[in-house]
């Protein structure tokens, strides 16, 4: 397997230096590129084409969340972690909407960046153990709060099924491989317990799958 | 305004009529003198004139008759001729005199008048004979006729001439009583103008007396209103400066405290890993370096609650409902209150005081919920509608006393809110909870209108 070729985008070169000391211990992977700011990471994005962009949220020029937009935009191949001093669920459906597929808070990257780029090399989507904590207590207190419905016990074994798996990343012609059915009977499905979460964009699925632990 | 407009109008048609009464009063007045004294001047001439015609006539009558006398007992002929020619004189300038006086005899007289002139005639005719007389005639017939004729005749005439003085007089006194009586009546229309007047001028006084002392007392409310404006507002500026220093002292003394004690606890124990190394066992080095770890960790968390204290980057990151929802749940986790977030926004373009202003009032509400109101469940709710935003933060807390009460908070919030044209109203009973209810126009239209901005 050949290594995993990554661009990484910080602002600090001290951060910069840290991080890329901390991927090239990892001998499948390869630190191609660095950038100092968001319009240098969109432009090494495409000359490079890296296999993961590792992108830090507040950038200057363009900020991370705008350079993930563009970059998923050019080649939504390239799987892009986004690294970010916040906490809130408003920067991790921002950044999911803008194409991340893993969301790190700065402090755990050495703990959670390794597995993170492992995952969005293949597609699938990573959260390290803090995020998935903070999101799943704020979901707690919320339907505590207002004694809301949990809608996720109306959905069927196999919408929950679905939904994990569209959660960690995959499409749906990948789901009906594994699960041996057809892509349509999957689409069928994914409107259903959609439908019944009241959720309508991939971003919002992977959020409410973190904060029900079905993923991490 | 409009109240204002009818007191002037009703002072100057009330002044121009005083000056109107005051001026027509005064031309009559003086047009009634000029009458009066016209009059007079004409009734005293005419009187006099005629009495003097009449006493010339009456005169004349006496002289004629002494010169009678004298031709008759003269017996000398020259001067008898003389006499005669002085006689003849005199009968010419009476008949002048009394032919002046007819031309101005009225109806009251001109009966006198024709007796007078006939008496006058009759006497002339009784004399014309005795002219012819000789000298001896006239010393034999000359006393008798004197006697017969001549002096009845005489006494006749000046009684007549006596009438009409009498008439003449009666005149006189009629014309007086006819200026007494002009006089009379315009007297009495000056006291009717008189008093017009003076009520009017009272009329207008009263008003204009109770017009001034109402726009006083309204310029002395304004006055109070002004004053106590500035008295809360320097209240309010030294408060705010106040809270401003409070605050730096309290970054400062972050700063300093928890973020520089800090660093320097974790240079102190970077040097002595740094000398430890290749000295020390490597599981201390280890365990030292885990616990420097540990503290730069926490103190990243400081310095990152400080940034988002003054000012939340998502804000900026994410836009304003975002940052309203982080906060809500920041509270949230805080406090422990219930903090749900509604927002029905057009579009997050609109420039960023407007963000702010709404962040911070959101800000101010919510910790005034918590530190005085002592909530359980608060509803924030932000609404674009047309032209404004509305702004509303209810709470389930103890509740206030508005009218009363003012804290430092609720003072910043309306001073952001009218800061930017907006207004902001607190409803609250005590026991009933609290709603803040804020009103801002909206920019959006201006800024897509604005062709630099586009």
């Amino acid at each position: 397997m050949s290594a995993i070729r990554i661009l990484l985008a910080d602002d600090h070169v001290v951060m910069r230096r840290g991080l890329r000391f901390l991927l090239e211990s990892q001998k499948d992977f390869s630190v191609i590129g660095e950038a100092s700011d968001g319009r240098e990471a969109v432009q090494q994005a495409e000359a490079l084409n890296p296999d993961v962009a590792v992108l830090d949220i507040a950038m200057p020029h363009l900020s991370g969340l705008e350079a993930a937009q563009r970059i998923a935009a050019q080649s939504p191949r390239i799987g892009i972690v986004m690294l970010s001093m916040h906490s809130d669920e408003g920067y991790v459906l921002r950044a999911l909407k803008a194409g991340a597929r893993s969301y790190l808070l700065k402090d755990s990257a050495e703990d959670d960046l390794i597995e993170a780029i492992k995952a969005v090399s293949h597609g699938k989507t990573y959260f390290g153990s803090e995020i998935s904590n903070m999101l799943v207590e704020d979901y707690i207190r919320e339907i505590r709060a207002r004694g809301l419905e949990d809608t996720f016990e109306t959905l069927t074994s196999r919408e929950r099924e679905i939904l994990q798996l569209v959660a960690e990343g995959n499409s749906n012609k990948e789901i009906a491989n594994q699960l041996n059915v057809s892509p349509y009977t999957i689409e069928t499905h994914r409107r259903n317990l959609q439908e019944k979460l009241n959720l309508h964009t991939v971003a919002d699925l992977i959020l409410y799958a973190v904060r029900k632990r079905i993923i991490s | 305004m409009e109240h204002r407009f009818r007191s002037r109008s009703a002072l100057i048609v009330g002044l121009g009529s005083l000056l109107a009464i005051m001026a027509v009063a005064g031309l009559s007045a003086l047009r009634v003198l000029q009458d009066v004294r016209g009059k007079d001047d004409t009734i005293r001439r005419q009187f006099l004139s005629r009495n003097h015609v009449l006493n010339d006539i009456r005169s004349q009558v006496y002289l004629s008759g002494t010169l009678v006398r004298d031709y008759l007992l003269e017996p000398e002929s020259n001067r008898a001729e003389t006499y005669r020619t002085s006689l003849e004189d005199i009968r010419r300038q009476m008949y002048e005199a009394l032919d002046s006086y007819g031309r101005a005899v009225d109806q009251d007289e001109i009966q006198q008048y024709t007796a007078l002139r006939n008496e006058l005639d009759r006497y002339w005719e009784t004399l014309t004979p005795v002219f012819a007389w000789s000298s001896a005639e006239r010393g034999q017939r000359g006393y008798p006729f004197l006697r017969d004729e001549v002096f009845p005749r005489r006494s006749n005439m000046l009684a007549m001439a006596d009438r009409i003085a009498e008439i003449n007089e009666q005149q006189l006194n009629a014309g007086n009583a006819q200026v007494a009586a002009l006089l009379a009546g315009f007297q009495s229309r000056l006291v009717v103008t008189l008093i017009a007047a003076l009520g009017l001028g009272l009329g207008l006084a009263a008003f204009s007396a109770r017009r001034i002392a109402k726009l006083e007392a309204r310029e002395n409310a304004r006055f109070d209103e002004v004053a106590s404006a500035r008295a809360q507002l320097k209240d309010l500026s030294a408060k705010l400066v106040h809270a401003q220093e409070t605050e730096r002292r309290g970054l400062s003394r972050e700063l300093h405290d928890e973020v520089g004690q800090s660093l320097s606890a974790v240079l102190v124990e970077l040097r002595n890993l740094s000398a430890g190394l290749g000295v020390r066992p490597v599981e201390d080095l280890r365990a030292q370096a885990e616990e420097t770890k540990a503290l730069v960790e926490s103190t990243v968390r400081v310095v990152r609650n400080m940034a988002l204290l003054l000012r939340p980057s998502m804000l900026d990151d994410l836009g304003l409902a975002p940052a309203l929802r982080w906060q809500a749940r920041e509270v949230s986790k805080r406090t422990g209150m219930d903090v749900t977030v509604t927002t029905e926004l057009a579009s997050d373009d609109f420039p960023d005081e407007y963000k702010t202003c709404i962040y911070r009032v959101v800000q101010e509400a919510l910790h005034n919920c918590a530190r005085h109101a002592h909530a359980s469940k608060v509803r924030v709710r932000l609404q674009q509608s047309g032209d404004h935003f509305a702004l509303s933060i209810q709470d389930d807390g103890i509740g206030f006393n508005p009218e009363q009460t003012k804290g430092l908070g609720l003072l910043g919030i309306q001073e952001r809110v009218t800061g930017l044209g907006g207004r902001c109203r607190v409803h609250s009973t005590p026991g009933r909870g609290t709603v803040l209810a804020v009103e801002l126009p909206c920019p959006a239209e201006k800024t897509l209108a604005d062709p630099v901005r586009a």
